[in-house]
């Protein structure tokens, strides 16, 4: 009775939020929370498949996306949180909306992306039978902490659960993750063979560089990008672990995408990924990876990672007056350096709005910035506008690289004075943090509608 | 011959936590943009660093397990960095390497480490993190940046501070100054990229060192209405609250630690 009243009232609120503008897609499981907390735990229950857990730093939309169309092609009725509310609340509220008044799930499977911080929530209630991490990298120390923190919250979470565990091999504190398992038999690594030397990161190791298990520097033989790559401890305490699946030759890459191939179990499958980056490619291989452990035929899963278009805001592409504009958010030092690599590096006089907001989604500290290496970007040649609440702190970083930007006073005027520089058939690149992301696809939009 | 200064970053590598290079970056520009030159020595754990022939050194903040491996190597490094400290050599240490540079350190658990004593101050791990915004009124004027620590330091007695919290924390949250200053030595909570929108602390520190290397008296200004810009729009951005961490924390710990252990 008490669960019946949850999912209605629940319901209604998803219903008005979502009239008021608000998106609906958080409050109802706030809800729930206080009225029957015991619900997320029963809906979750019922997926005779059960539930998959997607978390790290940089990925999770994509990879979650990718996992699902692999399943949904595979003859899967999937339950999932495609609009990257990925908190707590976010979790059930997608759960509830799918949940019948009787409290009844005709979902097969739960793909769920997961906030590091709140896996040691909802892994609990929702006893994933597979979680999936596929990295660590600094990211909102305001909120987080740091990244041994982090750590420790994801070991949390899943030391709380029987989870067969996909970890990133190439991520030494992602893999050292192995010792929350509830076994040595339920895990399974994803990493990285051998990329072309163009796609191979010079710059030395960052972010993550010690021995987890003595803080020793480790040794790398390969950087791919930021920590990712293959390391060991001088003193033999921790070494890159032998991934099952693994990518071990791409052939081509471009901004269209990647095609390389995937050894698993000792079969080897070309896979073709329309994303473009180093970063896409693990979250291919991620997807790959946990697709081969749930006994997805490797053939549709290839099949949905060739097909699968970016996730919101990630790599989009719109078109906007006979203009491209390529939509690459940034969220962290890391993945800016790879939309930087992938999109603009190398491109001669490339046109590019980066709008950086400090709301607490985006993170109040904007310090991050700094750690960007901007200082290659200025060979390009680029023309760059800022926008946003920091537009003038993201100027002064570029103007220290060796890059002059127009600080614009608002979003829409940014966007205005992008496209003004671009003619027509010419590509843009924007590159919002998380809200600023929203307010350009809201201006976007209107200019769309007003076309 | 180009005119150049001898920087000593300490311990790059983990001493990085959160866009701790912008301060380098920024010594180095405002340098290169004036006609010097910039030649910035990583000092590493265990490798051999000659201090006597450095003309500024920084310090960043870094994690607390990073912190832990470098503290012993900093000690190791005690009187060198006394020495050149005393000799009016400027130096900039933020986060952690202010702890550090302080008498000594408590963590959490009580633990006491020893600090290399220059400021006359001590840190407490505290049972709340103090993050934000922040804006310091000091004598190289208005400064501008973002806080992000648990530790508490208190100035003893005699011990000038770097200046008077206007909006923020600061050393401790309670009495109102933040960071400290001996001699040219300053030591500062505003994490991370400091410098840049604070371009008179910046060029505090390069006319102390130009001036000591070169009998240099003035430097020639720069346009720093960006920067101007920027400090002004983070002043004015919401100011720091407490995040509790400690029940957590201690679970956090055993966690962490259970894991170093596999």
């Amino acid at each position: 009775m008490r669960e019946t009243a949850a999912i209605a009232l629940a319901r209604t609120v998803a219903t008005l939020s979502r009239r008021l503008g608000r998106g609906g897609r958080t409050l109802p499981g706030v809800i729930v929370g206080k009225i029957a907390p015991n619900l997320p735990r029963k809906l979750a229950g019922q997926l005779p498949g059960g539930c998959i857990l997607v978390t790290g730093t940089n990925g999770k939309t994509t990879t979650t996306k990718l996992l699902v169309a692999a399943l949904r092609r595979s003859g899967e009725s999937v339950l999932t949180n495609d609009s990257g509310a990925n908190l707590r609340s976010g979790v059930v509220s997608a759960l509830l909306s799918a949940a019948d008044l009787r409290g009844r799930i005709r979902a097969t499977v739960g793909v769920f992306e997961v906030d590091e911080a709140s896996l040691r929530l909802v892994a609990p209630e929702l006893r994933p039978r597979h979680i999936v991490v596929l990295n660590l990298f600094r990211d909102q120390l305001d909120r987080y902490g740091e990244v041994d923190t982090t750590a420790a919250l994801l070991a949390e979470g899943i030391a709380a659960t029987d989870a067969r565990l996909y970890l990133n091999a190439d991520d030494a504190r992602v893999a050292s993750l192995a010792a929350a398992a509830s076994g040595p038999d339920r895990v399974s690594y994803f990493g990285v063979e051998q990329l072309p030397d163009r796609l191979t990161d010079a710059r030395s190791a960052v972010d993550s560089d010690r021995c987890p298990s003595c803080g020793e520097r480790l040794r790398f033989d390969r950087i791919f990008y930021s920590h990712l790559g293959h390391y060991s401890c001088p003193n033999g305490d921790f070494d890159r672990p032998r991934p099952d699946v693994t990518v071990t030759d791409v052939v081509h890459a471009d901004l269209d995408g990647t095609e390389f191939t995937v050894s698993a179990g000792g079969v080897r499958r070309q896979v073709r990924c329309g994303l473009s980056g180093t970063y896409n490619l693990y979250n291919a291989l991620a997807a790959v990876s946990v697709a081969a452990g749930l006994g997805v035929d490797p053939a549709v899963t290839a099949e949905a990672v060739r097909t699968t278009e970016a996730a919101f805001g990630r790599v989009e592409k719109t078109e906007v007056q006979g203009r491209t504009l390529w939509l690459l958010l940034i969220k962290n030092p890391a993945g800016f350096a790879q939309v930087l690599d992938t999109f603009l590096i190398g491109r001669t006089q490339p046109q590019v709005m980066i709008a950086v907001n400090d709301l607490p989604a985006d993170g109040r500290d904007v310090s991050w910035l700094w750690d960007v290496p901007l200082e290659a970007l200025s060979a390009s040649r680029p023309e760059v506008v800022t926008a946003g609440t920091r537009a003038a702190e993201m100027a002064l970083r570029l103007h220290y690289a060796g890059t002059e930007a127009a600080v614009a006073s608002s979003v829409d005027d940014g966007i205005s004075r992008l496209l003004e520089g671009l003619p027509p058939g010419g590509d843009g690149y924007i590159l919002p943090t998380y809200t600023a992301m929203l307010q350009v696809r809201r201006a976007l939009r209107g200019r769309q509608e007003a076309a | 011959m180009i005119k150049t200064l001898r920087v000593a970053h300490l311990y790059p590598r983990d001493l990085n936590v959160y866009g701790d290079l912008g301060n380098v970056i920024t010594l180095a520009k405002r340098l290169e943009w004036r006609g010097f030159r910039a030649e910035i020595l990583p000092v590493e754990p265990g490798h051999f660093f000659d201090f006597s022939s450095v003309d500024l050194v920084f310090g960043g903040g870094g994690q607390n397990s990073a912190q832990a491996v470098n503290a012993d190597d900093l000690l190791a490094r005690g009187d060198e960095l006394r020495k050149i400290s005393a000799d009016g050599v400027p130096m900039l240490l933020i986060c952690g390497s202010y702890q550090l540079f302080g008498r000594e350190f408590v963590d959490a658990d009580g633990r006491r480490y020893p600090g290399l004593g220059i400021f006359r101050s001590s840190t407490t791990a505290g049972r709340h993190r103090m993050i934000g915004n922040i804006v310091v009124d000091s004598p190289f004027g208005q400064l501008v940046g973002f806080e992000n620590h648990s530790g508490r330091t208190v100035l003893e007695e005699g011990q000038q501070a770097l200046g008077t919290v206007r909006q923020g924390f600061g050393n401790n949250g309670g009495t109102g100054d933040e960071g400290a200053v001996v001699g040219n030595t300053i030591g500062t909570y505003l994490h991370g990229p400091a410098l840049p929108k604070n371009p008179g602390l910046a060029d505090h520190l390069l006319l102390c060192a130009l001036h000591r290397r070169y009998g240099i008296e003035e430097l020639e200004p720069l346009d720093d209405d960006l920067a101007l810009r920027a400090a002004t729009v983070a002043a004015a951005r919401p100011q720091g609250r407490q995040t509790s961490l400690r029940p957590r924390r201690r679970r956090l710990h055993h966690l962490a630690t259970a894991l170093r252990r596999h």
